[in-house]
Parts: C-alpha cells; sequence; structure tokens
C-alpha cells in the first residue's frame, strides 16, 4: 500500500493555482518533492499534513485523510524550513514535550528524546538552550522532533538550507540512515537536485502545481548512448583519427573534450585504439548519465510521462 | 577487578512499540508546560522574579493583614483594627492580578509565535482548539490559585479566630463557594484578555503594554461616563472599565452591593457575555494562527 497518495488534488489562492489536478503515490523509502519555488511542494505537505483543505481531490496518508483525522498525525513527523525551536530550551526537554504532545507516556517520552539526539550527534550538547546552537545543529534538532515520536513517514522541507557543504553532506548521510537503519520513510521537499540524486530513491517532480514526472531516481539518472571523452594531450590528433573511421565526435570548447553520440560497443575499441596509436593522454571516459535537470528541459509531454515506465 | 561480566549493548535505532496515549493526555502535556512557563519553573532566576512578585503581591498582603489581626485581637469600637471583607480584598487584588495577567499571560503564545513553534503543533495530533484551551486552562489555573489563596487564607482565619469554630462554619459555609466563584470570574476573564491579546503580538512587551491599556483606556472611559454622564448609555458605557466592572460583578456575588450605577449582576451578565465572545475570537485567532 502506498504510504502517501494524491489524487487529483487542486488548491488554489486566490487567483494563484498552487496545484492542478496532481496525482502520484509515494511508497516506502526516501522520497524527493522537488521543484523550484512555487511548484507546489509546500502545498502538497500542507495537504498532507492537513492543514489545508483542497478545493477538490483528495490527499491520503496511511489511507486516511489527514484533515479527517488528526490521529494519523501521531505516525507522521514533520521539519519545516524556517526557524521553528524555542529559544530559551534545552534540545531535550523540547523533545520530550514534542513526543508527549505527539502521543508517547511521559517517562517513554524522555527517553525517545535522549536516544534520538544520540542519534543525530547531539546527545552531548543535549542540556543546552538551543538559541546557543549552531545552524547545523538546529537542523539536526528540527530533524530529531521529526523522528521522536517513531513516525512512519516524515516529511522534511529543505533540510539542507543554510548548511555549508559538509554539514549539507552530513545531513544528506543522516536521513539515508534515518530511512534506512531506523525504517522511517522521508519526503523532502527540496529545489535542490543534488539532494534529491544523493539521498532520495524516488522523486516526485512538480513544476507550477503540475505532475512533472515520478518515479525512481535511478530512471532519472541512468546511463545514456553518448560517450564523454577527456584528454590532456593529442586532442586533435584523435579527433582526427576518430573521423576518419566515420566517427563524429563533438569537440568542447577547449580542445579537451570529446563528445560521441550514439556509441556501440565496438565504438569503445575504436576510440581505445586511437587514443593509443596517437599516443593521447586519456584522462577520462565515460558514457554520459541522464540528470533530474533534464527533466525539466525535456519537450516531453510530462502529464502522462513515468519515468519508471 | 570486576566480577561483572562483559555486557555488549546494542545502540542502534529502535523504533517506539509501547503504549501511545490519548488526546487528553497530549493536552495534557500542553496544560503542564503552560503552567511552567507561567511560574518560570525549569527556567532560570529571571524567569520566575516576575511571576513570584505578583503572586507575592496577591497573596502577602492578606497574611500579613491576618498576622497583625491576630496580635491586635478582636475590634471592639469602630477605629479599631479590622480585616477587609472578601469582596473588598478582591477590589485591592485585582491590581496584583491585572499586571500578573499582563506580564506573564503572553509568555503562553508570544514565544511560539516568534520563535515560530506554531508550525510543530499544526503537524501533531492535536488540534488548535487543544493548544489554545489548554494554553488557557494553564494560565486560568494559575491566576485561580492566585485569586483564591488569600480568600482562603481570610476564611481559614475567621474560622479559627470564632469562638465556636463549628458553628461559624456552619453559619458561614456559603462564603466558600461565594469567594469561589468570584475568584473564578476575576481568573477567567483576565486569562482571556490576556490571552487574546497577546496573539496579536509576536513581542512579549508588546501584548503587556497592550493589555494594561486595555484595562486602564477602559477603565478610563467607564469613569469619564460614570463621573460626567447620566442615562442608560452612559451606564453601559461605564462596564467597558473592566476592573470595576469586575469589582461590582464580585460584590454582587457576596451580596455585598454598593449604590453604583449599573448593578452587579448586570456586570456580572456582561463580563459572562464578554467572556464568551473573546473566548471565540481567541479560538478563530489561534486557529489562522496555527494553520498559517
Amino acid at each position: 500500500m502506498a504510504l502517501l497518495r494524491a489524487h487529483e488534488l487542486t488548491k488554489t489562492f486566490g487567483s494563484v493555482r498552487a496545484l492542478d489536478g496532481v496525482s502520484f503515490e509515494i511508497d516506502e523509502g526516501i522520497t524527493g518533492l522537488l521543484g523550484s519555488n512555487g511548484a507546489g511542494k509546500s502545498t502538497s505537505l500542507k495537504l498532507f499534513l492537513g492543514l489545508l483543505d483542497p478545493d477538490s481531490g483528495s490527499a491520503e496518508v496511511l489511507g486516511q485523510e489527514a484533515r479527517n483525522s488528526p490521529e494519523v498525525r501521531t505516525r507522521i513527523g514533520y521539519g519545516p524550513e524556517h526557524d521553528c525551536l524555542p529559544r530559551n530550551v534545552s534540545a531535550a526537554e523540547f523533545l520530550a514535550y514534542m513526543a508527549r504532545i505527539s502521543g508517547l507516556p511521559r517517562t517513554a517520552a524522555r527517553l525517545r528524546a535522549s536516544d534520538v539526539l544520540r542519534h543525530v550527534g547531539l546527545f552531548e550538547e543535549r542540556y543546552r538552550p538551543m538559541e546557543t546552537y549552531s545552524t547545523g545543529m538546529k537542523q539536526r534538532v528540527k530533524l530529531a522532533q521529526a523522528l521522536v515520536h517513531d513516525p512512519v513517514i516524515a516529511f522534511l522541507d529543505e533540510p539542507t538550507a543554510g548548511l555549508d557543504p559538509l554539514g549539507r553532506r552530513e545531513m544528506l548521510e543522516l536521513i539515508r540512515r534515518v530511512g534506512g537503519e531506523f525504517g522511517i520513510s522521508i519526503v523532502i521537499s527540496t529545489h535542490l537536485m543534488g539532494d534529491v540524486e544523493r539521498a532520495c530513491d524516488s522523486v516526485v517532480v512538480l513544476d507550477a502545481g503540475r505532475l512533472l514526472r515520478s518515479g525512481p531516481v535511478s530512471g532519472f539518472t541512468e546511463e545514456t548512448e553518448t560517450l564523454e571523452v577527456e584528454l590532456l594531450e593529442g586532442a586533435e590528433a584523435v579527433v582526427a583519427a576518430l573521423r576518419g573511421r566515420g566517427l563524429e565526435p563533438t569537440v568542447g570548447t577547449a580542445g579537451r573534450r570529446l563528445t560521441l553520440e550514439g556509441v556501440s560497443g565496438e565504438d569503445y575499441d575504436t576510440l581505445r585504439d586511437v587514443i593509443v596509436d596517437a599516443g593521447a593522454l586519456l584522462y577520462r571516459l565515460a558514457p554520459a548519465r541522464h540528470s533530474l535537470a533534464d527533466v525539466f528541459t525535456s519537450d516531453a509531454d510530462p502529464a502522462t510521462e513515468e519515468a519508471s515506465s | 577487578m570486576s566480577s561483572r561480566p562483559a555486557e555488549v549493548f546494542d545502540l542502534g535505532y529502535r523504533g517506539y512499540e509501547g503504549e501511545r496515549t490519548g488526546r487528553w493526555a497530549r493536552r495534557d502535556a500542553i496544560w503542564r508546560d503552560g503552567i511552567r512557563i507561567s511560574l518560570g519553573l525549569g527556567r532560570g532566576v529571571g524567569a520566575k522574579v516576575a511571576p513570584w512578585l505578583l503572586l507575592a503581591l496577591a497573596l502577602v498582603p492578606m497574611v500579613v493583614l491576618v498576622v497583625v489581626a491576630a496580635f491586635v485581637g478582636p475590634a471592639t469600637n469602630p477605629d479599631d483594627f479590622e480585616l477587609p471583607s472578601y469582596a473588598d480584598y478582591y477590589g485591592w487584588a485585582m491590581v496584583p492580578l491585572a499586571l500578573f495577567a499582563a506580564v506573564v499571560a503572553p509568555l503562553l503564545i508570544c514565544p511560539d509565535r516568534s520563535d515560530r513553534v506554531l508550525s510543530l503543533y499544526a503537524a501533531r495530533p492535536i488540534t488548535p482548539l487543544d493548544y489554545v484551551g489548554a494554553r488557557w486552562a494553564a494560565f486560568a489555573t494559575v491566576a485561580l490559585a492566585a485569586a483564591w489563596a488569600p480568600e482562603a487564607v481570610l476564611f481559614t482565619w475567621n474560622v479559627l479566630d470564632a469562638e465556636h469554630p463549628g458553628s461559624f462554619l456552619r453559619d458561614n459555609w456559603e462564603v466558600v463557594p461565594r469567594f469561589l466563584a468570584a475568584g473564578a470570574l476575576v481568573a477567567t476573564v483576565l486569562t482571556t484578555l490576556a490571552l487574546l491579546v497577546s496573539s496579536f503580538a509576536t513581542r512579549r512587551a508588546y501584548a503587556s503594554v497592550a493589555m494594561l491599556a486595555v484595562i486602564f483606556i477602559g477603565s478610563a472611559i467607564g469613569g469619564i461616563a460614570e463621573d460626567n454622564f447620566s442615562g442608560g448609555a452612559a451606564d453601559a458605557v461605564s462596564l467597558v472599565g473592566l476592573p470595576q466592572a469586575t469589582t461590582d460583578a464580585v460584590r454582587w456575588i457576596f451580596d455585598d452591593e454598593v449604590d453604583r450605577p449599573v448593578s452587579g449582576g448586570v456586570a456580572l451578565l456582561w463580563l459572562l457575555g464578554l467572556t464568551i465572545v473573546l473566548a471565540a475570537w481567541l479560538v478563530r485567532r489561534t486557529n489562522r494562527l496555527v494553520r498559517g
């Protein structure tokens, strides 16, 4: 059974149509809700949390419509994009409180708070007021409070916002751990394609309130029939030799990068021989991959296309 | 060397498989948090100063008066020292209680707004009504305790000081429900007004000033209407002065009416109606704030 199901979901704010008849399903694992600002990501999250009522269609979480059942939120976690932590309270106290209002008894709430803070790497600092925390630590507390009541699924809105590259990598690794080791499904709302490619199993791409595509991330980043070659020396000789053998490489502006379209297995052998014969210095040779960015530049009709198909 | 055998602990993630509490337990958690905030419990010394000082201001004078009465003895002529009546004490205690509401009640809502914690409440298995209801109940609990405690001290002293405590208790038992009702009225009005005003401010100081402005400007308008005009309209406007209207209603509850343009019973009805309207407004306002 899908954890989340949006069916013909439409939501307008005044004259702005935030979501326009969107349908998709999200299964277990880590899913990226990808789109630029105004794509409808936050609106989708609020509809799944039951904070907004759709104009038409339905947003089901664990088989229930969240707006009709606050109880379903005992199994949902949420980490918003913006700052949301009280300043003069310790992380341990805050998480225990969040656990209690999420339905855990008092003793269990305290134990879970400490346990989850240990898992996100804040065990030593758990009794410090949160106003003294760095941005990275605050992002970890936001993640921890979303997990403290052991939800089935957690929504994280821009979880790497404001983090430096190292902090961003650590946060994405932590999210991978939550999705794998903890067994808690995650939905990341983000406009960063790199975050989705690094952390997510599947992706739902929204654009201007419409569904562009959805499916496994691997389906978006599979290899193409284009070969990319980078040479440190002897590029001109290689290009000439390839043309002599009937191949038409595209040469990059620096003259060192070659691209070969529609290559087959035999072409790899040809290329190898040409490079050896020309005495060229090979730096890189790899098939090109599709990227999530292609989704936004594709001319294909988005509404009906499934990346997984 | 320890004889205890070595143990290997699994520090991996463990899901929660215990019981999950119902909605009342979640409301109870918010209520307890509200009590702690109201009294500065679990916070630094600075957070405790204002609430405890103002609570002491409401309670200590009565304790001092009772101690003085114990030393002075019963009054034998009109110039002797006398303890205040139950209604009189509320007339005085309105000031520290209103200050307490203005200074402390904003702490229950303003930081949640300014720190944007409300979005987290919204994602939890509670409704906006659960949130504001529990916050209201928390502050009302503290305000009730502050309103009842001095009256309880006075009543206890009167019982102990009586020649025959048993018969005094039998003859005056109706004072207890009266001071409970009067305290409930004072606490309810102040709590509802203070939380509603707080819901419009993100900074505690602004909420405090706004609450005091509502009380003082209302009192001024009520006083001007009462002193300078006559007739039904002026009497109605005089009710805008909430401290005076509350004192009148309290006197009516104690069957201690004095000559006022509007009877205490009418003042009581006005306060109850006003509180219901303010409470409905507070719920509506919180609904908007929590659901963003």
